[in-house]
């Protein structure tokens, strides 16, 4: 347990801050310079935001006396991942008025905007307020944006599921009403106490929280790498409740040892919303009181889990719920991917689900993605989904719309680019990395789709085009891609140099390993070409890269 | 001598009387004495001797705002003697009342290419196009200039002629001043406030004005520095360039406030086609005005060849005996629309146009913090001639400059635009590449340890790529040398926001530093600028000092007497 006096510096700036507010007002204020106060931008966090510069434009600005390029990236909180239209269009005028223009789909079913410069935070804001979209709480060291099994057509199921993670969402708000007075120019609460916030107190969580909810055989939201992960359980077509996994989380550092990627534990089952939520609330508490709050690089639920031993953490939670967790009910995943082109749900419904490379909704050459969705948005047919893996759906289409939907996306090249997309191009993701991430030692979406297209000629000369191997790329050790959770995983450690890893499996529930270090593109190429090689030739029927991987004991 | 009645009656005359009345009753009496008739002189010095009643019009055409402040100056000098003297700018007088002008003194200025200021136009082709005739006219002309200028009070020069073809009678000749202009211009003013006593012969005055200016050109120093940087401030995605450029010379003497004048080269390729299109040698020797250079260091480094005056696209009308009735401005152009006879014209034609003249820079740098350097902040200067884009001469001739290239410059100073001392606080509103003047005075108090606050407002259009000098900026005010700094983006947000937003804003605090006895300094481009700054920093006077209107513009005049408001505008 952390010492009072050990505490690391984000703690203080939190207990500080006044209920999230810190200095943002002056910092708002300054006219002079595009950052916020040092403070300022560990408080901004929890409203959704991080402050960013272009890094590739630091030096040549730095020649010409201007300061760094700062914007800030605003992240919408939408629990699982769902948008009507008229919100999709309040999203593009906003992204098109104010930020690089591209809204971005992250990897946990959100929107992201990229590049909004500090006197435009206000009135993005404004405008999302409008749309009534919010942005709180989707970073900082709290509960993030909760998942959800994406698909519809998963299950008849899906809508009660679905309906959870907005619960849980709410739930998990913090109490303080610090946005809406900084943002949205809300009057400034009188008596704080309307403000008391059990859960969080004044200390918030040691570190992120992730949350998500998967609907087997579907494991697109990659649930064992979550904080928290709830599986559902149906019998006979009916929910009857929830496995709970905890101590998923991906994040290292290169160098030290003592951080590693870890998959959820299934510690039991629970059934009924109250009972559910109750435990998933418990948990928060449980890592609020136990988390580490000295380093923050071992701060995660995963490594409160282990430090305290799967038992006795089990134990505490329900001692504190009131009640004990049932034994976990089988399950069984099969796959990660997306259910692409157009699907159909029990109720008569269409979906189509789009490939977004890198989740970058844009127009390019390729597709004008960007302009067709907010063609269909103006229909008011459909409404909008995102995928963890970084895709869209245009959803909930009745018959009668589909052709009109249909002869839209196929008049922006949407349905032919989904269509005609390689395997592993549908299956792979990256982080944003170079040039805003403070964090990037490597490029990573402006890289990997180059990548990709030479790994599909490399496939392509070996005969496994029908492979649909899962590949994910981050420019950091801190694993926003998952890429721990792919068959093969780039993470970066240099420019133009990444670790490769290879053996998770294709159902995300084993996480792979170290192959080699610090490669660069011919040294990947010239590995995967041989290692292709091999796999064509000696695999069994039906057996997956990362399987083949294991069993050739290529990581140990 | 006097006996007792005689002496109070004098002796009370005195006491009741001004300083003038006594000046003239001197001259009356000195009259009275040299003429030995006690009646004539009674008479002619009572109805034409004294220029009490006598009406005089001051026309003034200025770019700048000197034009005008001179004239105001002298009407109101006139005014203390009894002289009706009427004020009046060049742009709204009533061109039909000059042949009813009797006294008419005209203060013009001269643009660089030996143009008369905007605000003259109108009146000086009036004067030019002849078809009337100004018999009554007794005038005089004080010409405002700048000797590092080849055409050095041109406009002036035309002006005076041209009233004298047209009959007008000339009172005095001709005053030719450079830009320490008081004392010259008080002096021919003193001449002119002298014959309207006397009414004296017109030529004899000739004798007691003090004689025009020399037509020295480039007599200032001029130093050849080298090119130390040279960095567009602005980043990507800016509508705009401005250049930082950084020179060391050798033996600098300067003041922050001072200017540089840099005469630009034409671009290589432009001298050259010409040069092709005439088939002219680029050696061949050719004489302009006295001087032998060869045809490419003439077209190169020499003459205007990119913006030709109608003067001189009259003039080669007439050389090449052609209607040119389109517009154009450029030699290649004219030489391609309307060809020479043959291409021995050129050396002519050649000699029809004007040197290239100077352009002024506000220094960047100061004495105390940048030794051995001068900075210059200059920005890409894009305007269009009949629809076409054009790049001005030396902005695009500085934006190209490499570093190690050599330079000559010269220094131009400007007494009117000072830093005050070091404990006195000062307000300085730069927007654009207006900041050149206080970077060079921030600088300088910073070097120089001066203990005044300092309030800076800058602004452009965009924070992300047009905050000039941005680190700079943020470096000063945390060092606490810039008390403080407040700045204005235009097209950051839908409604536009300009440095005088920001004035109105700390309106309070900003009448509370004048009041504590800052001084208040503008520079950067004079129009919508300076005016609407200007007009704001009025209002303000008059909101947070509870003042009429016309106390408000009292407030600034007294300050700007007292020396404490300067403007370095263009």
């Amino acid at each position: 347990m952390s010492a009072k006096d050990n505490l690391s510096g984000i703690e203080k700036i939190k207990t500080a801050s006044d209920g999230l507010r810190g200095t943002l007002k002056e910092s708002l204020q300054d006219e002079l310079t595009g950052a916020i106060r040092e403070d300022d931008q560990a408080v901004i966090k929890f409203h959704g935001m991080y402050q960013q510069d272009d890094r590739d434009r630091r030096e040549e600005r730095a020649e010409k006396k201007l300061d760094r390029l700062y914007s800030y990236m605003i992240r919408l909180r939408l629990p699982g991942g769902f948008l009507t239209p008229d919100k999709w269009i309040a999203a593009h005028e906003i992204a098109g008025e104010n930020s690089t223009g591209v809204i971005k789909i992250t990897t946990r079913q959100t929107i992201q905007l990229h590049g909004i410069i500090k006197s435009h935070i206000k009135p993005t804001i404004q405008a999302f307020n409008e749309a009534k979209l919010d942005s709180i709480a989707t970073c900082g060291d709290i509960n993030r944006n909760v998942m959800c099994s994406a698909h519809p057509k998963q299950s008849p199921i899906h809508e009660q599921v679905f309906a959870y993670a907005d619960r849980i969402s709410t739930l998990l708000m913090p109490k303080t009403r610090a946005y809406y007075e900084i943002w949205l120019d809300n009057e400034q609460l009188l008596d704080k106490k309307e403000e008391t916030d059990p859960l969080y107190k004044d200390r918030y969580l040691p570190r992120k929280f992730k949350i998500g909810i998967a609907i087997p055989p579907n494991n697109d939201i990659d649930i064992l790498t979550n904080d928290l992960g709830l599986i559902a359980i149906i019998e006979n077509n009916q929910l009857i409740g929830f496995n709970i996994a905890v101590g998923g989380g991906l994040s290292t550092t290169h160098g030290n040892h003592d951080t590693y990627a870890r998959l959820g534990t299934v510690i039991g089952f629970v059934e009924g919303e109250e009972k559910t939520l109750k435990t998933i609330y418990e948990v928060l508490t449980v890592q609020r009181d136990n988390g580490n709050r000295s380093d923050r690089k071992l701060a995660r639920l995963k490594y409160t889990l282990d430090r305290m031993g799967v038992d006795s953490f089990k134990a505490e939670l329900e001692k504190r719920i009131g009640f004990a967790l049932q034994p976990a009910r089988p399950f069984s995943f099969n796959q990660r991917s997306d259910y692409y082109g157009w699907q159909k749900n029990d109720k008569g419904d269409w979906f189509f689900t789009a490939l977004v490379e890198n989740g970058r909704v844009l127009d390019n050459e390729q597709q004008a993605l960007k302009t067709a969705l907010l063609e269909i948005a103006k229909t008011g047919t459909a409404n909008f989904r995102f995928t963890g893996n970084q895709n869209i759906m245009v959803s909930d289409v009745a018959e009668k719309d589909k052709t009109i939907i249909n002869e839209i996306l196929e008049r922006f090249n949407v349905a032919q680019y989904t269509e005609s997309a390689s395997l592993i191009r549908k299956n792979a993701m990256a982080c944003v990395a170079l040039p805003t991430c403070p964090l990037a030692l490597a490029e990573a979406q402006r890289y990997l789709p180059s990548l990709l297209t030479q790994i599909e000629a490399l496939l392509g000369k070996h005969q496994l085009d029908n492979e649909a191997i899962i590949i994910r790329m981050t420019g950091c050790p801190n694993g926003c891609a998952r890429p721990y959770a792919a068959e093969i995983g780039f993470v970066g450690t240099a420019m133009g140099r990444y670790n490769l890893h290879l053996g998770g499996d294709r159902q995300g529930t084993r996480l792979n390993k170290l192959y080699k270090e610090s490669l660069n593109e011919s040294a990947i190429l010239g590995e995967l070409d041989n290692l292709f090689g091999l796999f064509k030739k000696d695999r069994h029927k039906e057996e997956g890269f990362g399987d083949y991987a294991i069993r050739k004991e290529w990581v140990k | 001598m006097l006996g007792e009645p005689k002496l109070k009656i004098l002796l009370d005359l005195i006491t009741s009387s001004s300083k003038e009345e006594l000046v003239w009753m001197n001259c009356y009496i000195s009259n009275i004495v040299a003429n030995g008739t006690k009646e004539s002189a009674s008479s002619s010095a009572a109805s034409v001797n004294s220029p009490t009643g006598k009406k005089i019009t001051i026309a003034y055409g200025t770019e700048t705002g000197n034009s005008k402040r001179m004239a105001a100056e002298l009407a109101a000098k006139a005014k203390k003697i009894g002289v009706n003297a009427k004020v009046v700018s060049l742009d709204q007088y009533r061109l039909n009342d000059l042949t009813k002008e009797e006294y008419f003194l005209t203060v013009i200025s001269t643009q660089g290419e030996g143009e008369p200021p905007t605000a003259a136009k109108k009146f000086y082709d009036h004067i030019h196009n002849n078809g009337f005739r100004l018999e009554k006219l007794k005038y005089s002309v004080l010409a405002l200039g700048d000797t590092s200028y080849p055409l050095f009070c041109k406009a002036g020069e035309d002006v005076d002629t041209q009233l004298q073809k047209l009959g007008g009678e000339r009172l005095v000749p001709i005053q030719k001043c450079d830009l320490d202009y008081d004392t010259d211009a008080q002096n021919w003013f003193e001449t002119i406030l002298r014959y309207l006593n006397n009414n004296n012969a017109v030529a004899n005055a000739t004798v007691t004005v003090s004689p025009a200016v020399a037509k020295k050109v480039n007599t200032k120093k001029q130093y050849t520095g080298t090119v130390l940087t040279n960095i567009n401030l602005n980043d990507k995605g800016s509508a705009k360039s401005t250049y930082h450029i950084e020179i060391a010379a050798e033996g600098l003497e300067y003041e922050p406030g001072d200017s540089i004048g840099i005469v630009p080269k034409n671009p290589m390729l432009a001298a050259e086609s010409i040069l092709t299109l005439t088939g002219t040698m680029a050696d061949k020797n050719i004489i302009y005005r006295d001087i032998s250079y060869t045809a490419l260091e003439l077209l190169q480094n020499k003459l205007n060849i990119s913006h030709l005056t109608d003067r001189v696209v009259k003039r080669y009308a007439s050389v090449t005996g052609q209607e040119i009735d389109v517009p154009v401005s450029d030699l290649y152009t004219l030489l391609k629309t309307f060809p020479l006879k043959d291409n021995t014209q050129l050396e002519e034609v050649l000699g029809i146009l004007n040197p290239i003249a100077p352009r002024l820079y506000t220094v960047a740098s100061a004495p105390a913090a940048h030794n051995e350097e001068m900075h210059i902040t200059v920005a890409r200067d894009v305007f269009e001639v009949n629809n076409e884009e054009r790049i001005g001469v030396c902005s695009a001739f500085l934006g190209d400059i490499k570093i190690e290239d050599p330079i000559s410059f010269f220094v131009q100073k400007n007494k009117r635009f000072k830093l005050p001392a070091a404990d006195k606080d000062i307000i300085m509103i730069g927007p654009g590449t207006g900041i050149a003047a206080f970077r060079s005075f921030i600088a300088e108090r910073d070097a120089t340890g001066a203990n005044g606050k300092n309030w800076l407002f800058f602004g452009e259009q965009h924070f992300a790529t047009d905050f000039l000098y941005q680190t700079e900026i943020q470096g000063w005010v945390e060092t606490g040398v810039l008390t403080r700094a407040n700045v204005a983006f235009s097209r950051d947000q839908e409604k536009k926001v300009y440095v005088q937003h920001k004035i109105t804003k700390h309106g309070k605090d900003f009448y509370q530093w004048l009041q504590d006895g800052a001084y208040l300094y503008i520079c950067g481009s004079k129009e919508p600028m300076s005016v609407d700054v200007e007009q704001t920093i009025l209002e303000v006077i008059e909101l947070f000092g509870g003042k009429t209107k016309e106390e408000a513009v009292q407030y600034l005049s007294q300050m700007e007497e007292e020396g404490r408001y300067s403007k370095d505008v263009y």
